[in-house]
């Protein structure tokens, strides 16, 4: 077999290391173990890596896990649909809420600049539509005045002489 | 990716059961993998109680997903994901540094190895703390992602594929991160009698 160091196949040492490896491949691993010091060297190292860790045992598991854990989800099961539509938000960490509230901020104000450039262009003058018979109505009372203003004069000497 | 009933594993298949309202297959499910999810989540976090109160909140987050669970990979794989994901989100949230449970400390109920007799003589006993302390500050120096993989494939014992699913990366990063991860244990480790 060809060297797992120079191949950069080392995980195949690894593998030897942890017993993961078929009866035939660890025996052909075996056998260039034999002829190569530095694999040599390196799966006595990862096997002693192996036992080091097997030393760290974990401790037992508490005997009211079960208890606590289906009493959670009783809880659960009495929570109201807006308790269960907040809770995602609820226990939500400062490292998370502060990047959605800092999104929805900027959502907000993009949503108020693009619609500021149409709020902000200034409106076309209003063309004014002008009916004939408005033009005619004012020309009619422009007369009017005209007229009333003549007769004025005209009485005003007679009223004098009175 | 849809998985035929037939093909499924069968954590997948009582998973399915819970989904049409069977509540003694989620407690089947809990006994077959309560103790590894702990156990994991226990050596990522190295504190005990965080460990099941994060454990509590992978099988509540299972239980709460069953009207929507889908088969889509094997069942320890989904399991191990959201475990994974909560444990790094736990120490990067650097909740571990106010609830300190010192490296060092040792839970009283934690089984003492034997070593020739029942009882280990005091220098034993210490020798075996040591060993045990650096190992756990060897295993916690290791980057969050090496970190899950040792776990994963030394007291798991799980495949290169799994590891790979439930860290989203491809099979040869699995090994490239778990190469290096050993690498740099057999280094750190090296002055220890053992290595």
């Amino acid at each position: 077999m060809n060297c797992p160091m120079e191949d950069r196949h080392s995980e195949t040492l690894v593998a030897y290391a942890a017993g993961e490896l078929d009866r035939e491949t660890a025996a052909a691993i075996e056998r260039h173990l034999s002829v190569c010091p530095a694999c040599r060297s390196m799966a006595a190292e990862q096997a002693a890596l192996w036992n080091t860790l097997d030393i760290w045992e974990a401790p037992p598991v508490s005997s009211d896990f079960d208890r606590r854990l289906y009493g959670r989800i009783r809880n659960e099961a009495r929570l109201s649909w807006w308790e269960r539509l907040s809770r995602p938000f609820r226990p939500m960490p400062l490292r998370q809420a502060l990047p959605l509230a800092a999104t929805t901020c900027l959502l907000v104000i993009a949503s108020f600049l693009v619609r500021q450039p149409d709020q902000l262009t200034p409106s076309r003058p209003r063309r004014e539509v002008v009916r004939a018979d408005q033009v005619e109505r004012t020309l009619d009372d422009l007369e009017l005045l005209r007229q009333f203003g003549t007769a004025n004069q005209a009485e005003t000497p007679h009223a004098d002489t009175m | 990716m849809g998985v035929a009933a037939s093909a499924l594993d069968y954590d997948a298949e009582l998973m399915l059961r819970v989904k049409d309202g069977d509540g003694d297959c989620f407690g089947l499910l809990l006994d077959k993998h309560r103790v590894s999810v702990i156990h994991f989540l226990y050596r990522l976090v190295q504190e005990s109680a965080v460990a099941e109160e994060l454990a509590q909140e992978v099988f509540l987050r299972v239980y709460r997903s069953r009207s929507s669970y889908e088969p889509t990979a094997k069942f320890t794989t989904w399991l191990f994901r959201i475990a994974t994901h909560l444990g790094l989100n736990w120490l990067r949230d650097g909740k571990h540094e106010r609830g300190l449970e010192r490296l060092d400390y040792t839970p009283p109920d934690v089984p003492v190895r034997q070593i020739t007799d029942r009882r280990p003589t005091v220098e034993q006993q210490l020798v075996y703390d040591v060993t045990l302390d650096e190992v756990r500050q060897a295993v916690a120096a290791l980057p969050e992602k090496q970190r899950a993989a040792v776990l994963m494939h030394k007291y798991e014992e799980m495949e290169y594929s799994q590891i790979a699913r439930v860290l989203g990366c491809s099979d040869s990063a699995v090994k490239s991160l778990l190469f290096r991860a050993y690498e740099t244990l057999r280094a750190r480790l090296a002055h220890m009698g053992r290595i």
